[in-house]
């Protein structure tokens, strides 16, 4: 055993949810909640309202993921990672951001606030300020539809001794619709995302809280990534594997 | 010093990645779509058991860049020692509104029918690249990946949206070297780079890999020059890193590809030694979105474990490469953080970004290409632009080439969103 599943967060078009909420977990098409700092963190949050939507995805789905685990709260910055697996990343705040470059308007200057948001990674540093998160934070930008780049380099950190703890996930807001195909323009449509919406996961070597884990993850000789000794295909299915839903 | 690496274990660890090279090992989903891995557990819990014990040697079996100072790393490398820059007024675009002018832009770099620029610089890059195994993990590093398109798109001008996603140079890069995975993309800002180096070393130090190639790319647009100069931390004239007048960085376009490689891979198949990647570390300041923690605490904490994982002590470095933006608080930072890990040491210190700009995600690519130079010819590079240094900086940067006597290099990068990056060079023995 590599590491143990403590804590599952996830907005998806569904809505948003904990494990140990008994929310429940749908993968859905459609619009993502508009998500604000009193949804995710039960009072007003001016920083959360000033993210973009791909950060605040990110963050509220990591804050779950933290709260399910036990491990929101903090007084003293801890040494858990982040790694997120994503396909289009920020491009819509690329996409507002250069609208503020071009502008339509006479004088309009382009926007350091937007500008900020323009990295995928940028809110892992948002996150990591939030909850005092000092591990390696970084986006891994892979096709896959399964998702699971992030979950196996987390994997791969702690089982090679360097964290023992590391949130995990993905995060992916719906494909702009200019890229989608489906406005009779000549774009070729991006390649779909695995997951359109935010799931992270808190995995750990040797959990910190008295909460029962979900359970134990693992790789096996080739190579999958095991939930309980039963391998898991996608991020989708662990969580099933962890709330013990039907798929 | 020698390297911390007895014969015996690196034996044996170079006879369990030849078995694991047969089953077609790779942790990172994408890197390999070859038949599957085979006894991964029995492997992983060796490693944990052998975590204190040294580990199998890293090779750096290839290395080249491209800048807006050469094709080449030696063309690169003669102009940085030489002390030139190639940070010039900015012709690609309209600068008028910003606040700065210049950058180093590659000569005749353009985008091609529908292709993004990004793919004129794959091409130059991979040009002089020698063989890479067909089995190679390919890890690439951008920030911003062919964004030059969108500003096209924008424009009513026919691109190719996909050259946007950041997987498309993992793709291309792929393609043309046939290799048999598709690869992933590592984004974490400035740092980008030294992550995928970092990675990369972990997967054939872990015994997961033979062959790791990292491809870094980054270009300049007005997309990211607009944005900087709206954040006000590019500076008017070329930059001038760890000088006490610094007042903002410039930016650059830069691509490298490394050839990471086990020793007995390497060594089977008449590679040369160029370098070793010894160590490695990373770690969130956890502070502010676009700003380093004064007390330089992610960066100590990176450089630490990269000392720790290299088997060394901090005065077994012989010479650092300092990400020296040349924005005030960067270059601060990173002083408070060498002072904290190197006392009053007179380390020798460098910056090349006076030289080739900030190349942003290949940035640590390139640093670590030119960090293979330095300690083959044993010169740390002079930081171009310096006349005053700041601070600790006095002593240890400096304007001219310095020699310097050692066998390891730490590199540096530290990027939005908190993160630092750490990387520890062994010179090719």
């Amino acid at each position: 055993m590599i590491a143990s599943v403590t804590g599952i967060g996830w907005v998806t078009a569904a809505g948003t949810g904990c494990g140990r909420d008994h929310d429940r977990f749908v993968m859905a098409d459609g619009q993502l909640p508009e998500l604000t700092g009193k949804m995710v963190f039960g009072k007003r949050n001016p920083r959360f309202g000033r993210m973009d939507q791909y950060s605040r995805l990110g963050v509220a789905a990591i804050a779950f993921a933290l709260r399910d685990a036990g491990l929101e709260e903090w007084t003293v910055k801890r040494h858990i990672g982040i790694i997120v697996s994503t396909v289009y990343g920020c491009l819509h705040t690329d996409m507002d951001y250069f609208e503020t470059v071009m502008p339509h308007e006479e004088g309009a200057m382009p926007s350091p606030h937007l500008f900020a948001y323009t990295l995928p990674s940028c809110f892992l540093g948002e996150a990591a300020i939030r909850f005092g998160l000092t591990g390696e934070s970084f986006a891994v930008n892979d096709p896959s539809p399964r998702g699971l780049a992030g979950l196996r380099m987390s994997l791969d950190s702690i089982a090679c001794g360097e964290m023992d703890k590391m949130l995990c996930g993905v995060c992916d807001a719906n494909c702009p619709p200019i890229f989608a195909g489906t406005e009779g323009n000549n774009f070729r449509p991006l390649p779909a995302a695995g997951v359109t919406g935010a799931l992270f996961f808190m995995i750990e070597k040797d959990p910190e809280t008295n909460l029962p884990p979900y359970g134990e993850l693992d790789l096996n000789d080739k190579g999958d990534i095991l939930f309980n000794k039963t391998e898991t295909g996608s991020l989708e299915s662990l969580v099933h594997g962890c709330l013990m839903l039907d798929a | 010093m020698g390297l911390p690496n007895p014969v015996s274990l690196v034996q044996i660890c170079c006879l369990k990645m030849a078995f694991l090279k047969r089953q077609g090992v790779s942790l990172i989903e994408g890197f390999t779509e070859s038949p599957p891995l085979n006894r991964y557990n029995f492997i992983m819990h060796e490693q944990r058991d052998m975590k204190n014990e040294p580990r199998p040697s890293v090779w750096i079996t290839d290395a080249v860049t491209v800048t807006a100072l050469g094709n080449t790393l030696w063309e690169s490398w003669q102009g940085i020692v030489a002390g030139q820059t190639a940070i010039r007024p900015v012709r690609r675009f309209s600068v008028d509104s910003c606040n700065a002018r210049v950058a180093a832009c590659i000569e005749g770099l353009e985008p091609s029918g529908e292709h993004s620029m990004i793919h004129a610089l794959t091409e130059r890059l991979l040009t002089s690249i020698g063989p890479v195994p067909s089995d190679a993990l390919l890890i690439t590093a951008t920030t911003k990946s062919g964004i030059d398109n969108l500003e096209r798109l924008h424009q009513g001008v026919s691109a190719d949206d996909q050259d946007i996603l950041l997987t498309s140079i993992a793709d291309t890069v792929s393609q043309k070297l046939g290799l048999t995975g598709k690869g992933i993309n590592i984004s974490a800002a400035c740092a980008s780079s030294a992550i995928a180096v970092a990675r990369g070393a972990g997967q054939i130090a872990s015994g997961m890999a033979e062959a790791v190639l990292i491809c870094c790319l980054d270009i300049v647009t007005e997309f990211v020059f607009s944005g900087f100069s709206c954040l006000r931390a590019m500076s008017p004239e070329p930059c001038r890193p760890f000088d006490r007048d610094r007042d903002g960085l410039s930016l650059g376009e830069g691509a490298a590809a490394l050839l990471l490689m086990s020793k007995e891979r390497a060594c089977r198949e008449g590679r040369e030694c160029l370098g070793t990647v010894m160590g490695w570390g990373a770690a969130n300041d956890a502070t502010h979105l676009t700003a380093p923690a004064r007390d330089g605490c992610g960066l100590i904490q990176a450089i630490s474990q990269a000392v720790k994982k290299a088997g060394l002590k901090a005065e077994d470095i012989a010479t650092i490469s300092a990400h020296g933006t040349g924005t005030i608080y960067n270059d601060m930072m990173e002083l408070t953080a060498f002072r904290e890990v190197f006392g009053n040491r007179k380390i020798p210190v460098y910056s090349i970004k006076g030289a080739i700009g900030h190349t942003l995600g290949a940035a640590g690519g390139i640093e670590v290409a030119v960090g293979l130079k330095t300690l083959s010819e044993q010169i740390a590079p002079p930081s171009v632009g310096l006349a005053h240094p700041e601070g600790w900086a006095s002593g240890r940067v400096s304007p001219e080439p310095a020699d310097i006597s050692g066998e390891f290099l730490l590199t540096t990068n530290s990027g939005f969103g908190g993160i630092n990056a750490a990387i520890i060079l062994g010179r090719a023995i």
